[in-house]
């Protein structure tokens, strides 16, 4: 029987950024549009819910448009849309979720709600076209922190997740306190390499739980640093700041990553969400999967942020399970993993 | 000319076809449900129901405010898309104009009205004459104290309509009145009906509609009373 290529149109404007993508087969990537608004949110110092809705409304159709233009492919080639439904602010989410459901219906075509996150792991399949389930994923961005079994393309067991902030969370914050733009990961990472991880020892929160996360109380150490040191009017090494506390995230992600390893006997591992851009995580984690004989996989840079090219790829999978959404399908803004 | 017509700014999800000024369908849903939820199922039944096929549609008719931000661009973006879609032209109409198209009666002042939270409203004033709607008071954001003094100052009898709850909460001066239930608030119908003077955006023309907010996000203007001369 011959072989029918199939095309997924993924949308996302589950936070700041509208982007919309043509997938083919699941893992080839014929366009990946993004319409960023990070330059407009900064002046606020983060996200502002109302104004990120009022962008999407703006970019939304232009950037399906353009996603469809890039990839050559028109929507009546088009197999299913894929949306992101959850997790992320209400307001934007239904700019992107409001036009898709239309788009699909008008159309004639399937519509399949995707969970951003399982998203964010999807896009190590567009990054590694080898990689295959069963696997772990580490998933790490400013509202999440999990450790996942990849068991199949459909199904996922949740091993451990943040009991307070997420590791991005506490990036975000931390970058701010020390008066960095939005956004302060990429901050934090930059002043990062100018200084000394082993400067100062912030606490890491291992827990009893192997595969539970706490970063609050880190968070809170370089706060109570901060205060003290200005109080005292002794001058702070910020370089040092950013790296011990990047140090101690990064430890603490590691330590229990590999403990998910050697507890499962799984050889890959993948980084998903916004913070496995970042290099420090990306270099350690390599390190220490490879000395507990597991392989790391992570997104190339433009796939880690926010991008509809990993909704387009887990709605591929979803279609060919024959999961379809129907057209009451809401949004879910705390919608879980796993 | 067939057109598709929808209105989500309020708390009812409106939909309808209307062809040359011949309404042949409205579904209406006013039970709380969200637009999200309602919208698209609302569209499908009633397209089933009436046997229209979606290739028939010449335009559409969409209600792009003052309302509900969220509301306001869950109809927009569905709109868009669907003209996107097919292919045809789109129609952005004033939510308030639209409602006085419930009523199309002289001899009165019509006066729309939304919540515009923190004791205000959004509102315009119309009246009907020789067949035709006109607009008696631009669109504004007023006080209730405000708008029942410029209702009384129109010297004519006033029905109020749309989201006149909190304005039913006091006494309503002599003259001033509150239109019967089942045409207060919005109606596809009338969005269609009101769409059909205007001229259709079409091709790329489709993007740029935009909801009319009137107010601009409260962190935008909290940040201009902070920088006084950015």
């Amino acid at each position: 029987m011959e072989h029918k290529d199939i095309y997924i149109l993924g949308i996302e404007s589950s936070c700041d950024e509208t982007a919309a993508s043509v997938v083919k087969n699941g893992r080839e990537v014929l366009s990946n549009i993004i319409s960023s608004q990070i330059a407009i949110h900064r002046k606020y110092g983060g996200v502002v819910p109302e104004i990120a809705s009022r962008k999407h409304i703006e970019h939304i159709l232009p950037v399906i448009d353009a996603a469809l233009e890039d990839a050559q492919v028109s929507l009546e080639q088009i197999d299913a849309v894929a949306v992101t439904y959850g997790p992320g602010l209400v307001g934007a989410l239904l700019v992107g979720l409001s036009a898709a459901k239309s788009l699909a219906w008008a159309a004639g075509k399937p519509l399949i709600g995707v969970n951003h996150l399982e998203g964010h792991v999807f896009a190590n399949f567009l990054t590694d076209k080898n990689l295959e389930p069963p696997f772990l994923a580490l998933v790490v961005s400013g509202g999440h922190t999990a450790l996942l079994k990849v068991t199949g393309y459909n199904s996922f067991e949740m091993l451990g997740q943040t009991r307070d902030d997420a590791a991005g969370e506490a990036f975000d914050k931390i970058a701010r306190v020390m008066g960095m733009p939005y956004p302060g990961g990429p901050e934090i990472e930059k002043l990062a390499q100018e200084g000394n991880p082993k400067a100062i020892d912030f606490p890491r929160a291992m827990l009893d739980d192997p595969f539970q996360f706490s970063f609050s109380g880190m968070k809170s150490a370089v706060i109570n640093y901060l205060h003290n040191e200005e109080q005292a009017r002794r001058p702070v090494n910020r370089a040092d700041v950013a790296a011990s506390f990047q140090e101690a995230v990064t430890d603490v992600l590691v330590q229990k990553s590999v403990l998910a390893i050697k507890a499962t006997g799984l050889k890959e591992i993948v980084l998903a969400g916004g913070v496995s851009a970042n290099r420090a995580l990306q270099n350690k984690l390599a390190a220490a999967a490879e000395k507990a004989g597991a392989r790391l996989v992570h997104p190339t840079k433009i796939l880690c942020t926010d991008n509809a090219v990993m909704i387009a790829c887990r709605g591929y999978y979803m279609y060919q399970a024959g999961v379809v959404s129907p057209w009451n399908l809401n949004a879910v803004p705390a919608l879980k993993l796993g | 000319m067939l057109t598709l017509a929808l209105d989500t700014a309020t708390g009812v999800c409106t939909v309808g076809l209307v062809r040359g000024g011949h309404v042949l369908a409205e579904y209406d849903i006013a039970t709380g449900l969200t637009h999200s939820e309602g919208l698209m199922p609302q569209m499908d039944q009633m397209f089933a129901r009436t046997g229209i096929k979606k290739e028939e549609i010449d335009r559409i008719a969409v209600s792009i405010g003052p309302g509900s931000f969220t509301g306001l661009r869950i109809g927009l973006a569905a709109a868009e898309a669907m003209a996107y879609a097919w292919q045809c032209g789109i129609c952005g109409v004033n939510t308030l104009e639209a409602m006085a198209y419930n009523i199309p009666v002289e001899g009165v002042v019509l006066a729309p009205v939304l919540d515009a939270q923190k004791g205000n409203f959004y509102t315009a004033f119309y009246t009907w004459k020789a067949g035709s709607l006109l607009e008696l008071q631009p669109v504004e954001m007023v006080d209730a104290d405000t708008l029942l003094q410029q209702l009384q100052a129109q010297g004519k009898p006033v029905l109020l309509l749309g989201e006149c709850k909190k304005l039913l909460e006091r006494e309503l001066p002599m003259g001033i009145s509150v239109a019967p239930e089942q045409v207060r608030m919005p109606k596809a119908s009338s969005v269609a009906l009101a769409a059909e003077g205007q001229e259709a955006l079409t091709g790329e023309g489709v993007f740029s509609l935009r909801p009319y907010y009137i107010r601009k996000s409260e962190a935008e203007e909290l940040w201009e009373k902070r920088h006084p001369k950015a």
